[in-house]
């Protein structure tokens, strides 16, 4: 059971008098009969809250259970809150419909929502909000990037090589294989990426609409007009600092593509791409 | 090779030539490698059966439909010694007590696990490719309690099959006594699991093993599913490729819409009737190079973990999730062939 939904319950039963839980409880219909009988009404009401909270539990309550209860509550103690009436009408001659609930409860999130907004942009002032193309978990990261502040530390060591790497330079008796072609890598990376930590995010999105092109494997899909619709997603528990280490590791080229390395300087995560 | 000339299927194992020192690209010849590196047993290069399967005789779409959306684990298995099929109902109780004898011995309870249980041991009519196939069957073990009347059923906790689909052509001659069912799924704990594997490797002296699927098989699917004529796609076709960065993992997940998929498949594919080497690997370089074009990285360098198309889906693990029953039989022989690889 979900921490949130304990404590709504929690507090839903807390302004529940003693002598009504049992009503509120049958009511509630969550909890069978038999287990209720088992609770000890009489003992202090933390108690009572504790065992009720633990039935809760092994019965896997979701937040539609401690919903309901809430529900349950008010109905049981309507009288106790001042209700406003409102009247709602339809414009003579439209449709009547038939209620459909689904159709209800979406209008009405999305009408919520957009409320919101609207109540957050004009409460501080602003003119407009829009919905950006980045989420993440990682809210100080999403801060980092939303305002551009993650390439304001630098690192201090002069060198980007790996310390192993520098301490088998030194040694001229070791010669590297393709020793230019790594340092070119390392050198273009770092100027994709940066010197500085990479902001956290754990995935990107790219939705393509590209015509499938191929130099090797000419003639397939020549003759077709319609582009190939992928959706492609990164995930890593960091994805920049995977990202980084692709070309150096050989699995990418370097520099790598632009749609991976903006990221940070574009504020996306998520990203529609066709063919210009 | 020999060629099999067996009636009712056109499988046939024949030599694949292709010229030596033909990689044509980078991408070619890091996809050879890998094929090279992670087959432990040398595959025979082969062509392979129409992917629409023959008439499927005796699969009752209702009586199979439960196999169907489930995730299934999968083993490979020995031939079973001594097995009867007229023996299952007392199958059912010397298990049913094993089982309960093994969680009353505390080796594998759960908290709050229910040891009022009951299992069937039931025939799978028409789950075969050849009349020559053994029969499939069924283990289910079932949760009495909540039921206390015998015509209601439990709940299931846990559903085992065994089969072989087309499995004739490629087993060696079986002896007398054996049964050869190579192929087990199973979908449930995994300590049943554990049971039921102990129970039999005992009462029939075989053994199972776990049937990891590699990067090479995996596109075989991913090729031969595309394939198969669908009536309309209820998935994408997706693929998971994970990638050996380090410190930090890094998975990448493509997905092509159905159609373009197919639209892709039929462009590659040449041979009418068959699916060939060359066609999987065309078909696995375009949509690497698709990629490359726009991300600039080599998939060929990472690994394939998963695919997952409308007529089934697998993981690496042994994983296996089947969605049309149309193509229920085609799956399962390919299955039971990399089973028989690799308890050969």
């Amino acid at each position: 059971m979900d921490e949130t939904v304990a404590e709504f319950i929690k507090r839903t039963i807390l302004k529940i008098p003693i002598s009504e839980m049992m009503t509120v409880l049958k009511a509630w219909n969550f909890l069978p009969e038999n287990q209720l009988q088992t609770i000890n009404f009489r003992q202090r009401k933390e108690s009572v809250i504790q065992h009720l909270l633990l039935l809760c539990e092994e019965k896997c309550a979701s937040i539609n259970d401690a919903a309901l209860l809430d529900i349950v509550c008010t109905q049981v103690h309507r009288h106790k809150k001042i209700w406003d009436v409102f009247r709602m009408s339809k414009e003579p001659g439209d449709d009547v419909d038939l209620f459909d609930m689904n159709q209800f409860k979406s209008s009405f999130k999305k009408v919520l929502q957009r409320a919101l907004k609207n109540a957050l942009t004009i409460a501080s002032k602003h003119h407009e909000i829009v919905k950006m193309d980045l989420r993440s978990r990682y809210l100080d990261s999403l801060k980092a990037i939303a305002f551009q502040q993650y390439n304001q530390v630098f690192e201090i060591h002069n060198s980007t090589l790996p310390l192993q790497e520098r301490r088998l330079a030194l040694d001229s008796r070791i010669i590297h294989e393709n020793r230019v072609e790594k340092e070119r890598v390392q050198r273009i990376t770092q100027e994709s990426f940066g010197d500085y930590p990479q902001p956290q995010l754990e995935f990107a999105q790219y939705k393509l609409e590209t015509k499938f092109k191929s130099d090797v494997n000419g003639g397939i899909l020549a003759e077709r007009k319609e582009p190939l619709r992928c959706l492609i997603k990164f995930s890593s528990p960091h994805l920049l600092d995977a990202l980084k280490s692709l070309a150096p590791a050989g699995i990418a080229d370097a520099p790598l593509s632009p749609l991976l390395t903006c990221i940070p300087k574009k504020k996306m995560n998520y990203f529609k791409i066709r063919d210009k | 090779m020999d060629s099999y000339d067996a009636p009712e299927l056109t499988l046939r194992q024949s030599a694949f030539s292709r010229p030596e020192g033909i990689c044509a690209t980078p991408l070619q010849k890091r996809l050879e490698s890998v094929r090279k590196q992670t087959s432990s047993v040398p595959t025979p290069p082969r062509r392979r059966i129409p992917q629409c399967p023959q008439v499927q005789e005796d699969v009752d779409p209702q009586k199979v439909a439960f196999l169907l959306h489930k995730q299934w684990t999968l083993y490979s298995l020995t031939p079973l010694y001594k097995f009867s099929y007229t023996n299952l109902k007392e199958y059912s109780r010397l298990l049913s007590a094993f089982i309960v004898a093994e969680k009353q011995k505390g080796l594998a309870v759960e908290v709050g696990e229910d040891l009022n249980i009951k299992v069937i041991f039931s025939i799978l009519l028409g789950v075969k490719g050849t009349q020559r196939d053994p029969e499939a069957f069924l283990i289910q073990i079932l949760s009495k309690s909540q039921f206390p009347s015998e015509n209601r059923e439990g709940k299931v906790l846990w559903t085992g099959w065994f089969c072989c689909v087309f499995g004739d052509n490629l087993l060696e001659t079986v002896l007398e006594d054996f049964t050869c069912l190579p192929l087990f799924l199973a979908n449930g704990s995994e300590s049943n699991t554990a049971i039921i594997r102990t129970w039999f490797q005992k009462t029939f002296d075989c053994y199972f093993s776990p049937l990891a699927i590699n990067a090479f098989n995996l596109s075989w699917m991913a090729a031969m599913w595309t394939a198969c004529k669908m009536d309309h796609y209820v998935a994408a076709t997706e693929f998971l490729w994970s990638v050996p960065c380090n410190p930090q993992s890094l998975n990448i997940s493509y997905a092509i819409h159905p159609e373009d998929a197919k639209a892709l498949w039929d462009s590659v594919h040449k041979t009418p009737g068959e699916v060939t080497q060359e066609e999987v690997d065309l078909f696995m370089d375009c949509l690497g190079s698709h990629f490359h074009r726009h991300f600039k990285i080599h998939l060929s360098a990472t690994r394939l973990v998963c695919v997952s198309t409308s007529v089934a889906s697998a993981h690496t693990d042994g994983k296996i999730k089947i969605l049309c029953h149309k193509y229920l039989i085609g799956v399962l022989a390919y299955l039971t062939e990399l089973a028989i690889f690799q308890i050969e």
